[in-house]
């Protein structure tokens, strides 16, 4: 019993990450269209960060972590005007900005890559390592209560909304569409960055760090589905606890549980590809 | 290279004239390289009937990955070979004595045809007409009224459908068949270096073809073909320069040719010789 609490906990750890990964996609894909399979690099860039400033600099906890996060939303922000606006403007297909961004993904890790040795950077924990996990879900809880916060009461998340409802609509009733966009990517960032941070002290800042969590963040999604703000949380949940339970309780080797996310994903696509949560109408 | 080439132009089919992106090319490559290693030499086929048997196992797994997806709009096509892709890796790394692990299956050797032993320059006129032919193949079926059909798929699905053109089955057969070509060209790199292993397979490979494609020019085979030898033969141009990091020069290239000029280096040279 104790072993399987234990199990649980950490369980619902993994999968605060892989919704807030789930949730950064969903902050992009809901007003754009765009699915930013560079979620995961940003999630790197963010432990990278948090490995410079924290272990190397020493600096407190929180510090690091705003310096980090407000590098995040300009990292995002940066992205957004690079690799996505020109294409938006010139009146390209959906298809090219998520092929830019798959370039910026390769981009980003390179240049981590030739930055940092390869050898993985520890990155410290906030608290004690055995309330790591319990910061993880605070944090995780925190944010989705603040995104859903957002898109429920206030006129910014309304104006979100309008946006993935009906582009035209919105630009129509004079909502700023590049204003949103650019804020969705900034937004986006910041929270996979947070994703990464908090996962870093757990695994170690690796420049293949990042593939790993996009495809596992986007597995959380596709459970989830597209349409809620807590359909994210909830897929990462369902997916962490089907993934470390299998670990724990099937009789497959270690290694297969990598593959446990990708049937999952695989399953979901074919069953129900609008995820578990249906957009509220 | 010969087999870079010939794997960017049946991609190109697929993504620049099908419009659909896919990773999971390197994954079909792996699995018809690692079906005839496997059937040959650790169940004793006889060569070409282990050879229709690859080519079965693609199709089969290419139909269940696309009939599926292509259901679906958008980009579940690209999800779905993507985690294919990965399981593949996976399944290759933990399949025990069967995929060899980690190392792979290596040592074994081509069985003679017709008494004979093919070596060296003998295997290099086997893959230029590997080549040869999936240029034919595809050529062709661009100019048949399946490639149409795809052109059209890719550009205007509802008008496709509306024009009488089933928008699914054109899909999962330009899907199918490409992965089938990708496979039988995996089977013959298996006896290039007689050794097979899974970091060949990955993702990582389907992302440079990919970025083949785009660089060259997208839905046009002579692009394909020069992404391909382009990219191919940067690493050794730019090892003295930037050591192993070449795919840094390719992820900026393909970022400046979706950008600059979406059709390509054929593009800008269209421009020229006109």
């Amino acid at each position: 019993m104790q072993d399987f609490l234990e199990l649980a906990v950490s369980a619902a750890a993994s999968g605060c990450i892989y919704g807030l990964i789930a949730l950064a996609y969903l902050l992009m894909i809901r007003p754009t269209g765009i699915i930013n399979f560079a979620v995961g690099e940003w999630a790197m860039v963010a432990a990278f960060g948090g490995y410079v400033l924290l272990t190397k600099y020493e600096l407190p906890y929180p510090l690091g972590m705003g310096i980090v996060l407000a590098f995040m939303l300009v990292v995002g922000w940066l992205t957004e005007r690079v690799a996505v606006r020109p294409l938006v403007e010139k009146g390209a297909t959906l298809l090219a900005p998520i092929l830019a961004l798959l370039g910026v993904l390769v981009i980003t890790r390179e240049i981590i890559s030739i930055s940092f040795p390869p050898d993985p950077h520890t990155v410290p924990f906030p608290f004690e390592i055995q309330y790591h996990k319990y910061f993880i879900i605070g944090v995780t809880f925190a944010v989705f209560a603040g995104a859903w916060l957002f898109f429920e009461k206030t006129l910014w998340g309304k104006s979100f909304e309008a946006v993935a409802v009906n582009r035209r609509a919105a630009a129509l009733m004079g909502i700023n569409l590049s204003r949103v966009t650019s804020l969705s990517f900034a937004a986006g960032a910041a929270v996979a960055g947070l994703g990464g941070l908090l996962v870093s002290p757990n695994i170690s800042a690796h420049y293949l760090m990042g593939v790993p969590l996009a495809i596992q963040g986007f597995t959380a999604l596709v459970i989830g589905g597209v349409g809620r703000v807590e359909g994210a949380l909830l897929g990462g949940l369902l997916l962490a606890f089907a993934e470390q339970f299998t670990v724990r309780y099937a009789p497959i080797p270690g290694g297969f549980a990598q593959g446990v996310p990708l049937l999952f994903l695989m399953i979901f696509l074919v069953l129900r590809p609008t995820g578990l949560l249906r957009a509220r109408a | 290279m010969l087999l870079w080439v010939t794997l960017a132009l049946g991609y190109n089919f697929l993504f620049g004239i099908c419009g659909q992106v896919s990773f999971s090319h390197f994954a079909f490559y792996g699995i018809g390289a690692y079906s005839v290693v496997i059937l040959l030499f650790q169940l004793h086929v006889p060569l070409p009937l282990a050879i229709l048997l690859g080519v079965a196992i693609c199709v089969v797994v290419a139909l269940v990955v696309a009939i599926p997806s292509a259901r679906l709009e958008g980009f579940y096509l690209a999800l779905a070979t993507l985690a294919l892709a990965q399981l593949f890796v996976v399944l290759l790394n933990e399949g025990g004595e069967v995929t060899g692990g980690t190392g792979g299956i290596a040592s074994y050797r081509l069985p003679a045809i017709f008494g004979m032993q093919l070596r060296g320059p003998w295997y290099t006129a086997v893959i230029v007409a590997l080549l040869l032919a999936t240029y034919f193949i595809l050529r062709k079926l661009d100019h048949s009224w399946f490639g149409r059909a795809c052109r059209a798929v890719r550009d205007n699905p509802e008008a496709a459908a509306a024009m009488g053109i089933d928008v699914a089955r054109t899909k999962v057969v330009a899907f199918t068949l490409t992965s089938a070509l990708a496979g039988i060209a995996g089977m013959v790199y298996a006896f290039v270096d007689n050794t097979v292993n899974p970091p060949i397979f990955g993702v990582e490979n389907a992302f440079l073809l990919l970025f083949m494609v785009i660089v060259g020019g997208s839905g046009r085979h002579a692009g394909a073909a020069i992404g391909a030898v382009l990219l191919f033969l940067l690493p050794f141009w730019l090892a003295p320069l930037v050591g192993h990091h070449h795919v840094l020069v390719f992820g900026v290239l393909m970022l400046a040719a979706i950008l600059l000029q979406p059709k390509g280096l054929i593009g800008i040279w269209d421009r020229f010789s006109r």
